[in-house]
């Protein structure tokens, strides 16, 4: 059994984060937790379907949504999506600043994301009269967007740490696999997102 | 643009493992745009017959999602088959929510 | 860190360089990451739960004993058939599951620990903090009393205004967090650490049980995570899912909870199905009949267990189609367990059965639940349900599969496994005589409890009038459930008497055992293998005995052994979880009292719980466990 630590004295391998028997368990079991994560906006999308029209006179998805914003937001997370791409290539690649770079700009364009999101919540709270009690439908929309954002919030967080993590301790067999299953982390947010700006803002328009 | 960099170390590895450039992944964002242009200018333009602009939009989304999987989470590599069985497994008891939310939560 | 026990390194330096913490007494059990101290904190603290949901069961059954008995009130009535279904489902039988995987799995596979020692032990604090902050319900303003489904509105702030609810949704969110945490690890450890030789369909059958079991709660779980957060946002935030007046719909709670509760009852019964095709084989000397179609059965019933949720709410009036669907999906699981049911049966058939305490129990699980399998049919069929629901058929029917069938295949797997727990074999006597009792007693409990059902008699109600042929059936079932209590009793006894034994359990005291857990100690050591086994077969150890073998091939060159390090972590950040979820409960309360208003109100208590928690995680991330290591004069002096 090759162990972390054995490998950490020697050179890094290609795919350094499935070097080690440790760090390929990481990533199967963190795609284990994306298949339930999965079923949780599964059941999160399913809840706002079952209630998107259900607004209490209250403002309805076409009244309250406005396409350049959902637009940009879009765009900022699919961008951070790819920049996150190659901070894993420059990770197998073996360019720690490269890497730490590409973090960083993935980090930034997070932050604009969730920048944007902050600020459609309160204008629909303080313009629209759209507070998470209004109706049934408001309520399963804050709550969906929401868990979508605070999953944004986390990763910024995490990804955040492992920035600090490789300037102290390098890239290593150790610190890999956490920066990979972070990417992944990532890319699954922003396949979240294509889900939610479908069904929540584009087919919340075409009513 | 150079993609073949390899530190000294890993040379060994060199024949198993080409490294990939950025090209494909460059090419897989295009498509995501590009997917996600239609859906909005679809929506945007307006007047599109409601059935086909719910069609249209999830085809776009599920195609999106599956270029993003498959290249940008390596699902399509090799040794990803139970990862790819306990995705489907996730999306098809989402699904399932899904289909309770549309059909059996209100009365007719 | 609170790291102060003393350590008892013993002294040669190590080549490795990381010096072991050792602790010992309490600060072990709180900081082991060991999957064997694991299981037994896991069976203890399921023990401690199923006690009490234990008494509750009886209390309930007092206050039934005769008509208009006013024992109890209808309140507390209430109150103890919503705990007792939770925390028997939760908090009892959940984790006496767990700790039998915990102890069985990594053994079985020949591995020497989980795939995350650290996970486990997270996800035993978060399930048992998760147990204590429901049962603190009881003396914080009294316990959830919504049936343990909370079907809103019933469960709603409108109709339910203590904080009982509140305590089952956060309660059973943080316990469902650590069963979650659990259910990955074990599907990660067996994909990941099987011994060399062991493939798929050379798994013990236990091992797919589990496998298969831990997939379910993976997709599973996160459904009632996202019902629990629904219905808190309802009742603390006043959101508007389930809230009619708003827009929101009440049977969308029905829907997300048995997509969930329908596959949990296969995450409880699963594993049982596992125990049994180990115990079975055991003691009739013979391979387990049909292991592929074992195996195919339990992967066909783990699917169909996804798709029949709605059979618990033909009444809401989904309409015939769905009703139909639901009927056809539900009758077409009996095919699998039914083939289950023969292989079990062909296995014994013209084997040498020897009956001891755990294959008495796997006999008689095989009848008892094949009968609560039968009424699972009867209520398939959607126009007789509109008879049976929420009558005592429907309590019958799903006792029969949780006591009869679950339970008894717990008593068989502890039976069976005890002396590779604890090193001491349980009295044989003694486990007979709480086989019997607790048999005899289940079915005096709950066969009458179908005449019940289908006279008319509800469930879920405090008390009956006089003269409607209750009374005697009623009676019966409550002295059944007074010997079943006796049952416990007697097999609490056989653990206490067995503790004062001394540790002598031989590595394969049952003397036909088929699996690796045989192969070594009775309790394995910290590494279980010194060196990894290598599998040849199925039912590797039989293999190798079969051949004239007394041991297992080794499959590498006995080596240094690298351990992980204990830590108190998953502790604090559990203890974390707890704080926040006890602050978010009570943020909209008025205390009366300037300073927890302040601190509750603005939601500190739940900053300072969170706090707690991702700081735990953030040292976790941040300081490496390099572990530590056993050299091998170390394996060759013990």
């Amino acid at each position: 059994m090759t162990t972390a630590h054995a490998e950490a004295a020697g050179t890094l391998p290609h795919e350094p984060e499935k070097a080690t028997l440790e760090g390929r368990n990481k990533v199967l079991a963190f795609w284990l937790f994306l298949g339930g994560e999965s079923v949780l906006f599964g059941t999160l999308f399913a809840t706002f379907l079952a209630l998107r029209n259900q607004t209490n006179e209250g403002p309805s998805a076409n009244e309250l949504f406005h396409l350049p914003l959902v637009a940009a937001a879009t765009f900022l997370l699919l961008v951070s999506s790819l920049t996150s791409v190659f901070a894993i290539q420059a990770m197998h690649r073996n360019k720690p600043a490269l890497l730490r770079n590409w973090l960083l700009i993935t980090v930034f364009l997070g932050l604009g994301f969730l920048g944007l999101e902050i600020y459609e919540f309160s204008e629909y709270i303080r313009h629209e009269k759209f507070g998470m009690t209004t109706s049934a439908f408001s309520s399963a929309f804050y709550t969906l967007v929401g868990f979508h954002g605070a999953h944004v919030a986390f990763g910024i967080l995490w990804i955040s740490v492992l920035i600090g993590q490789l300037a102290r301790k390098g890239l290593t067999v150790i610190t890999a696999p956490k920066v990979y299953v972070s990417a992944m982390y990532w890319h699954f947010i922003d396949v979240v997102w294509v889900f939610i700006f479908t069904v929540v803002y584009l087919l919340g328009k075409v009513g | 643009m150079a993609t073949e960099q390899h530190s000294p170390s890993d040379g060994a590895v060199k024949h198993r493992h080409r490294q990939e450039g950025p090209q494909r992944h460059i090419v897989v964002f295009v498509l995501s745009v590009v997917l996600t242009l239609i859906a909005f200018a679809a929506v945007a333009a307006g007047g599109v017959n409601a059935t086909f602009a719910v069609i249209l939009l999830l085809v776009m989304a599920v195609f999106q999602v599956i270029l993003q999987m498959g290249f940008w989470m390596h699902l399509k590599d090799k040794g990803h088959l139970l990862p790819i069985i306990f995705m489907l497994g996730g999306f098809f008891i989402a699904g399932t929510c899904i289909v309770m939310a549309l059909y059996w939560v209100w009365w007719d | 860190m609170a790291q102060a026990a003393q350590s008892l390194n013993p002294s040669p330096p190590l080549r490795h360089g990381h010096s072991v913490k050792r602790h010992t007494g309490l600060m072990d059990w709180i900081t082991t990451v060991d999957h064997k101290k694991i299981a037994i904190l896991y069976l203890w603290a399921g023990g401690l739960f199923f006690g009490i949901g234990g008494l509750e069961a009886i209390l309930i059954r007092i206050q039934l004993i005769k008509p208009m008995n006013t024992f109890l009130d209808a309140q507390t009535f209430n109150e103890l058939i919503t705990m007792h279904g939770t925390t028997m489902i939760f908090l009892g039988v959940m984790p006496v599951i767990f700790a039998l995987m915990n102890a069985v799995i990594p053994l079985q596979i020949g591995a020497r620990d989980v795939a995350f020692p650290f996970l486990n032990s997270l996800g035993f604090w978060t399930f048992l903090f998760g147990g204590i902050l429901l049962n603190l319900s009881w003396i914080m303003g009294g316990a959830p009393d919504a049936g343990w489904t909370a079907y809103t509105p019933l469960s709603t702030i409108q109709y339910s205004g203590t904080h009982g609810v509140d305590f089952y949704t956060i309660g059973l969110q943080i316990a469902g967090l650590g069963t979650l945490i659990g259910g990955i690890n074990f599907l990660a450890t067996i994909i990941t650490m099987r011994a060399p030789g062991m493939s798929f369909m050379r798994m013990p059958m236990f091992v797919w049980a589990s496998f298969i079991t831990s997939a379910i709660i993976l997709f599973a779980f996160p459904a009632i995570t996202v019902g629990l957060v629904l219905l808190t946002f309802d009742r603390i935030l006043g959101a508007n899912f389930f809230e009619t007046s708003s827009g929101g719909n009440p049977v969308l709670w029905q829907h997300i909870f048995w997509i969930f509760g329908h596959p949990e009852v296969y995450i409880l019964i699963l594993p049982a199905f596992g125990i049994i095709s180990e115990v079975i084989p055991t003691f009739a000397r013979k391979r387990l009949f049909g292991y592929s179609s074992m195996v195919f059965a339990t992967i066909l019933i783990a699917f169909l267990g996804f798709m029949v949720w709605a059979h618990h709410m033909f009444t809401t009036g989904l309409g015939p189609v769905a009703n139909a669907l639901f009927s056809v999906s539900t009758m077409l699981i009996a095919v699998p367990t039914g083939i289950k049911i023969f292989n079990w049966l062909f296995t014994m058939w013209g084997g040498q059965v020897r009956f001891t305490s755990p294959n008495l129990f796997a006999v008689g699980f095989i009848p008892t639940f094949t009968m609560g399998g039968v009424t699972g049919v009867m209520l398939a069929s959607a126009p007789a349900d509109f008879q049976f629901h929420d009558t005592y058929f429907v309590v019958a029917h799903f006792h029969y599969v949780i006591v009869g069938g679950l339970v008894s295949g717990l008593f068989a797997g502890l039976h069976y496994w005890w002396p590779k727990m604890f090193g001491r074999m349980l009295s044989e006597r003694l486990g007979k005589w709480t086989f019997w009792t607790f048999i005899i007693g289940f079915h005096l409990t709950f066969f009458v409890q179908h005449f019940l059902g289908l006279m008319g008699m509800q469930r879920r109600v405090f008390t009956y009038l006089p003269n409607q042929q209750f009374d005697l059936l009623n009676l019966v079932s409550t002295i059944g459930a007074g010997l079943m209590g006796v049952g416990m009793l007697i097999f609490l006894t056989n653990i206490f008497l067995t503790s004062r034994k001394p540790a002598d359990a031989a590595d394969d005291p049952w003397g036909d055992g088929r699996t690796l857990e045989w192969t070594i100690s009775s309790p394995p050591p910290e590494y279980n293998f010194k060196q990894t086994p290598l599998v040849r077969g199925l039912d590797a150890f039989w293999k190798e005995k079969t051949s004239g073998h007394t041991a297992m091939t080794p499959a590498e060159p006995v080596g240094p052994i690298h351990m992980p390090s204990a830590t108190i972590l998953p502790f604090l950040m559990s203890v974390g979880i707890f704080i926040a979820g006890f602050g978010f409960m009570f943020s909209r309360d008025d205390f009366g009292n300037a300073f927890m208003s302040f601190m509750f109100n603005n939601y500190l208590v739940t900053a300072i719980g969170l706090l707690i928690t991702f700081g735990s995680m953030l040292v976790r991330s941040l300081y490496d466990d390099h572990g530590w290591h056993i050299e091998p004069e170390e394996l060759e002096g013990r």
